[in-house]
């Protein structure tokens, strides 16, 4: 049993890492908090949906499909991300920090209200292009789809390493999310800097989306709030604005809320309770999450 | 304009807005005297965060967790025979110690961080009060016996409630007032502009902070209490987060910081919605909140200091 | 400066707008549905709001009443006051006639308050919680007796689940879990009441929240429970259901342990979520089940012909809006007219025949029709069969 929780938490865990690093990557760089990250989630994982029910004809089913799932739910979520910054977060960009985090909230509710009048406004239920077994494992129940969640999401999270680390475009990133003035007076495009890290961000959040599709294998106009909030608690407890903290945060927030739902008594009902508190305790210790640095005061 | 910066204005509004219930009835609109109040409620809260996000800059994403302390206070005490204006007061008293400890926990946070623990505790309180169904009856609600104070005045409840919470908007506008303008009002906004300048200026800033913190919860806790009194009924789902994201947003697109703005975001933020509601056509419904959401990215847009930005920031903010 | 006269004038047009709404016009009256048209629970509301206008277009087709018939819909967003707000806005245009409304115990409770000091009738399809009704009863209750519920309490459905599992399946350890909502928690502690009454053994009782996609953790702590319990009762929907069934399956926990749930879970939306892992679901419902019913054979045909947008299916409580508004239209009818107070007391008399099969109303406006049955998912075929 205790191996079998393992297996639900690092599931859950990877894809809450997916998704708290979109919100790490925009908030290193423009310190401020992309409401509307969950609906690129969401619009990632229709997309997706769209690919699988209009071009079968074309993938056939298989895993061909399902790296055209991937492919065009990430583009999607990618461009639609870079969409919203260049209208709705650009123009604010040096006048206030709270005034982007309105336009956002804003953003969110739009994109969320046009889903539900112009796709669906019920849930559908999300196809896996792959036949699905079930391995056993020691006591525990393994399914190849969760194998495929966490080898892609591994997949990724190390892509995303080499790219910050070791690409040209990776490096201005990291420039402009120590000091975007500095790095603009040093040559680099910040704008392009910027829509770089939105796109990046938003297609690991339509990864997510559609990683999220697979595992419960149904998408809907409201989906993305939930795993949206969450995966951005989890990334503020790894010490937001940091990649090694998001996914420290998510894997833990994963565990967290396996082990509070499956070992204490009416845990369920209880779990993010527990799992808040945890955060506040963390936080109460460790003012800049478990792996953030310690902000310099501004004098 | 102008005319609004002159002396007497603000009484003129307020007569003006003691005197709409009446005339909606005359011309025989009386929903729109159930908007009013629910804007005035909404005016209340804004007033409320003004104090934690607007004068001193804290980032408060959970704020109507404290609304919901201060309903469930009130309908928790009066289902106790406590009398509904004690009631009232227990509420405040009540929510304002949560908000004390609360702020004594967590002040030393900063920016997003304090904002993601808020947002917690609002999960928190309400997933709590969901869950403790002995105390408050879990999701199935609590009931609230009638209180009808100002019956001499008009026999429907609606109109006692907006008056009610008319009173209460007038005397948080004028307490904000008079603080703004008090030692501790210039020390808040000296904290919110350089924290550590206000530090090295002697300004305890600890507790200043920890003061404005605690005095939002006072207008959470009699907002909240009077809002349960209205409709007799509190339940855990009109406690959800969006409406501590709401509250936000009326603070930042009114104005931080600027009592004229809060009041007019609440107006806008709060009124739109219900007149959405009347005036929309049964095609055009379900588009009340795709409506909603470009209005909020619009105003952003164009006014991003806020629709009526306070005049000291905007002194500051132009001088930059 | 212009913009805040842009507002007031945009605000002035707005105002002038519902003043002319509620000038007298043609001879057009109105059902109000009052239900979330937006937000989560938009899905079941806009399903709700499709029932309600389906049962007002066949009556104007066939010329039932000698005005013009329509269903007014109006969004509460699952949002206890924007509920109040509607009910405010509904009570002041005196065309509406009767509401049906609203979808949540929450929002439902405050907004009769308000239709009582109309008073103005509210028929509910969906709003389970006792007290939705009971309240009328209590001496602080101002207004006539107008709530009236077409749906069944809990108690009716847990109580038969209960003696479903213990007699008919002979389990004697059940779990239990519900989505802490009025609703599926009423059906869960209503199931454990009788359960324990017959001698069963709830072994454990676990809430989750509408929304959670995850239930793993929690099965798999059911799986490893010591109490080893034969079968879990769920109080909730579909789409945390049937997400349940299938997580169950992938950890396989299948028959004989056995899965009940409600009529909350019963819909077609339970097999888009749990595709075939939905097999051998036990779901009760209210009534006779519309396949057996000639009545509701024909509403399911024309709802479907009438709705063939993507997402327009049948949602689980569609069948009780639709006899809803057509409890109204009979009071309206034997009403002889549209006068509010008349309609709510013909509605009182209520002996009508339709989708639910009878349904009339005892003391505090609840429905006496109280006939359950069970059916059971066929994964395959993706139907529900009764089981005899």
């Amino acid at each position: 049993m205790f191996l079998q929780q393992v297996v639900n938490g690092l599931t859950l865990g990877a894809i809450y890492s997916l998704i708290a690093l979109g919100y790490t990557l925009v908030y290193g760089i423009l310190t401020m908090i992309n409401f509307a990250h969950s609906e690129v989630l969401m619009l990632g994982s229709f997309m997706a949906l769209g690919l699988a029910t209009f071009a079968p004809a074309v993938f056939g089913t298989g895993p061909l499909a399902l790296v055209a799932m991937f492919v065009v739910g990430m583009a999607g979520a990618g461009v639609v991300n870079v969409v919203i910054e260049r209208f709705a977060y650009r123009p604010l960009r040096h006048i206030s920090r709270l005034a982007p985090l309105i336009s956002a909230i804003g953003v969110s509710i739009i994109i969320q209200n046009a889903a539900f009048l112009w796709i669906s406004t019920q849930a559908l239920s999300f196809p896996v292009p792959v036949p699905v077994t079930q391995l056993e494992f020691a006591g525990a129940s393994v399914s190849t789809l969760q194998l495929v969640i966490l080898a892609t999401s591994l997949a990724l999270m190390g892509l995303l390493h080499w790219f910050v680390e070791h690409t040209k475009m990776g490096k201005a990133m990291r420039a402009c999310s120590d000091d975007v003035q500095t790095a603009g007076l040093m040559g680099i495009n910040a704008n392009k800097v910027i829509a770089a890290t939105f796109f990046v961000g938003g297609a690991l959040g339509g990864a997510a989306g559609v990683l999220y599709g697979m595992n419960y294998q149904v998408v809907k106009y409201s989906m993305g709030f939930l795993p949206g909030t969450k995966a951005f608690t989890a990334a503020v407890l790894g010490g937001i604005g940091n990649i090694r903290g998001a996914v420290l945060g998510g894997f833990l927030l994963g565990f967290l809320e396996v082990f509070a739902s499956g070992y204490i008594p009416n845990g369920a009902q209880w779990r993010d309770v527990i799992a808040f508190t945890v955060l506040i305790i963390v936080l109460l210790v460790r003012p800049s999450g478990l792996l953030g640095e310690k902000v310099a005061e501004k004098v | 304009m102008r005319l609004l910066r002159a002396k007497w204005a603000p009484w003129a509004l307020l007569a003006a807005a003691a005197a709409f219930p009446f005339v909606a009835h005359a011309v025989e609109l009386p929903y729109l005297v159930r908007v009013g109040g629910v804007i005035g409620l909404f005016m209340l809260l804004g007033l409320g965060l003004n104090f934690t996000l607007g004068y001193v800059g804290l980032f408060d994403l959970g704020y109507i967790a404290f609304y919901a302390i201060g309903a469930y206070t009130a309908a928790i005490a009066m289902s106790k025979g406590v009398p509904a204006p004690l009631a009232v007061v227990l509420a405040a008293v009540v929510t304002t110690a949560f908000r004390a400890l609360l702020g004594v926990t967590i002040l030393r946070l900063r920016g997003d961080y304090l904002a993601v623990v808020t947002m917690g505790f609002g999960e928190i309180a309400r997933l709590t009060i969901n869950n403790l169904d002995g105390l408050t009856r879990g999701p199935k609600g609590m009931q609230l016996a009638a209180w009808r104070p100002l019956g001499f005045v008009s026999a429907d409840p609606n109109i006692q409630y907006y008056l009610l919470i008319l009173a209460a908007v007038a005397l948080s506008a004028l307490a904000s007032r008079r603080l703004e303008d008090s030692r501790v009002g210039r020390a808040w906004v000296a904290i919110r502009e350089d924290e550590v300048a206000a530090r090295l200026s002697g300004i305890p800033v600890r507790h200043y902070k920890l003061l404005a913190f605690t005095l939002s919860g006072v207008f959470a806790g009699v907002g909240g209490a009077l809002f349960a009194m209205w409709e007799q009924f509190v339940t855990p789902e009109s406690f959800v987060f969006w409406e501590s994201i709401l509250v936000v947003s009326i603070v930042v697109l009114g104005g931080m910081g600027s009592i004229a703005g809060v009041l007019l975001g609440a107006f806008i933020l709060a009124g739109v919605p219900p007149l959405m509601q009347a005036t929309l056509s049964a095609e055009w419904i379900n588009y009340r909140y795709l409506f909603f959401g470009l209005i909020l990215v619009l105003v952003t847009l164009f006014r991003p200091q806020g629709i009526l930005p306070s005049s000291r920031r905007e002194a500051e903010l132009g001088a930059e | 400066m212009s913009l805040t006269r842009r507002a007031g004038l945009a605000l002035s047009a707005a105002i002038l707008a519902l003043a002319a709404g509620c000038g007298p016009k043609e001879q057009v009256v109105k059902i109000a549905v009052a239900v979330p048209l937006t937000g989560d629970m938009g899905t079941e509301g806009q399903g709700l709001r499709r029932a309600v206008e389906l049962a007002v277009e066949e009556a104007n087709a066939a010329k039932r009443f000698p005005y013009k018939l329509v269903a007014a819909p109006y969004d509460d967003r699952a949002d206890p006051k924007e509920a109040v707000n509607v009910a405010n806005l509904i009570v002041s245009d005196p065309r509406v006639v009767a509401v049906v409304g609203h979808y949540n115990s929450g929002c439902a409770i405050p907004a009769a308050k308000v239709y009582a000091r109309a008073p103005v009738a509210m028929v509910s399809p969906a709003a389970t919680n006792p007290e939705v009704t009971a309240q009328q009863l209590t001496s602080d209750w101002q207004g006539p007796k107008m709530v009236f519920r077409v749906c069944p309490t809990d108690d009716v459905q847990g109580s038969y689940a209960a003696e479903f599992a213990f007699k008919k399946l002979g389990k004697r350890r059940m779990a239990l879990l519900h989505d802490k909502s009025p609703y599926g928690q009423g059906l869960a502690e209503q199931f454990a009441k009788t359960f324990g009454g017959l001698g069963g053994k709830v072994v454990s009782e676990d809430g989750v929240s509408v929304g959670d996609k995850d239930f793993k953790a929690l099965l798999t702590k059911l799986q490893g429970d010591k109490n080893k319990p034969e079968g879990v009762y769920f109080g909730g929907l579909y789409t945390e259901a049937g997400l349940l069934l299938k997580q169950m399956k992938e950890l396989g926990m299948k028959l004989p342990f056995a899965f009940i749930s409600g009529d909350g879970s019963k819909t077609s939306g339970l097999f888009d979520v749990a595709g075939e892992s939905a097999d051998g679901a036990y779901l009760s419902i209210v009534g006779i089940p519309v396949e057996d019913l000639p009545s509701a054979k024909t509403f399911m045909d024309n709802y479907k012909k009438r709705f063939t947008g993507a997402g327009e299916e049948l949602k689980p409580f569609d069948h009780f809006g639709y006899e809803a508004a057509q409890i109204i239209m009979a009071a309206m009818e034997r009403a002889g007219g549209h006068d509010r107070v008349k309609v709510i007391e013909e509605l009182r008399k209520t002996d009508y025949t339709g989708v639910l099969g009878k349904t009339t109303f005892d003391e505090k406006g609840d429905t006496l029709n109280k006939i359950v049955t069970m059916t059971q998912a066929q994964g395959k075929d993706k139907v529900f069969t009764t089981v005899k």
